[in-house]
């Protein structure tokens, strides 16, 4: 189903112990395209955020070009780029 | 009822005439085939964006891992479009894989099309750029649907 993304379940050893501490954020970037509901329905359903918390980080995208809408590990946030990319919201992830 | 709406059981009641269905049936699985197909287009590639910015190491691992299983889906969720859009409803399975479809046409078909944020106002007139309208008004439909139950 194209809801459901894969995650990974092995990650090399390439980050420095101190490096992997630090938490990895997701960014969604503003776009022309996706329909300003449907970005605020798909954080509500994604991540289960309050219509409130949703139209929020929306307009934020939309207005600032890019917020963050969630983060953790790294691969918390692979898995969450990748279920926002399923759904066509373009996501990126890096470390904070 | 001209459009999408949430009935009272849940399911999504689907009207459309059948000129529409059978264009969205066509350009979902034109889409479908271009997925499986590959390549780096423009508007292929706006459906995989690159994941990590400022790590080409990163990104290429993201491509091969997580990449696959990302087409895999939207080629299952554009095919079942294509299967059931001559229904006269949609269960939630159904029209969350209509919500990601269509998206994913809206998607390529705006990129190839070079469109901005001004372009739906001020709406004229090339095919595509109708085709393009008619698909964000329908998928504005199905969201206003599906949120509706949220």
């Amino acid at each position: 189903m194209s809801t459901v993304a894969p995650t990974r379940v092995e990650r090399p050893h390439r980050e420095e112990s101190v490096e992997r501490d630090r938490p990895w954020i997701v960014i969604v970037w503003n776009d022309p395209i996706n329909l300003m509901t449907y970005v605020s329905y798909v954080f509500q359903k994604l991540f289960g955020y309050s219509k409130e918390k949703a139209e929020r980080l929306m307009m934020q995208v939309h207005v600032e070009g890019k917020a963050v809408v969630s983060g953790g590990t790294r691969e918390k946030a692979e898995h969450d780029v990748a279920r926002l990319q399923a759904h066509g919201l373009w996501a990126t992830l890096r470390q904070d | 009822m001209h459009g999408l709406r949430r009935r009272r059981d849940g399911e999504i009641q689907i009207g459309l005439a059948e000129e529409e269905r059978e264009l969205l049936r066509q350009l979902c699985l034109r889409l479908a085939a271009e997925v499986e197909g590959g390549g780096e287009e423009e508007g292929l590639a706006r459906l995989f964006p690159v994941a990590y910015r400022d790590d080409k190491t990163a990104a290429a691992e993201f491509d091969e891992l997580v990449r696959p299983g990302l087409a895999e889906g939207k080629v299952a969720a554009l095919r079942r479009v294509g299967e059931t859009a001559g229904s006269e409803r949609l269960d939630e399975r159904d029209a969350q894989a209509w919500l990601t479809a269509l998206n994913d046409v809206r998607l390529v078909l705006g990129t190839r099309l070079g469109v901005t944020e001004e372009t739906y106002a001020t709406g004229s007139g090339s095919p595509g750029l109708a085709i393009y309208g008619w698909l964000t008004w329908l998928q504005g439909e199905l969201v206003e649907a599906l949120a509706a139950a949220l």
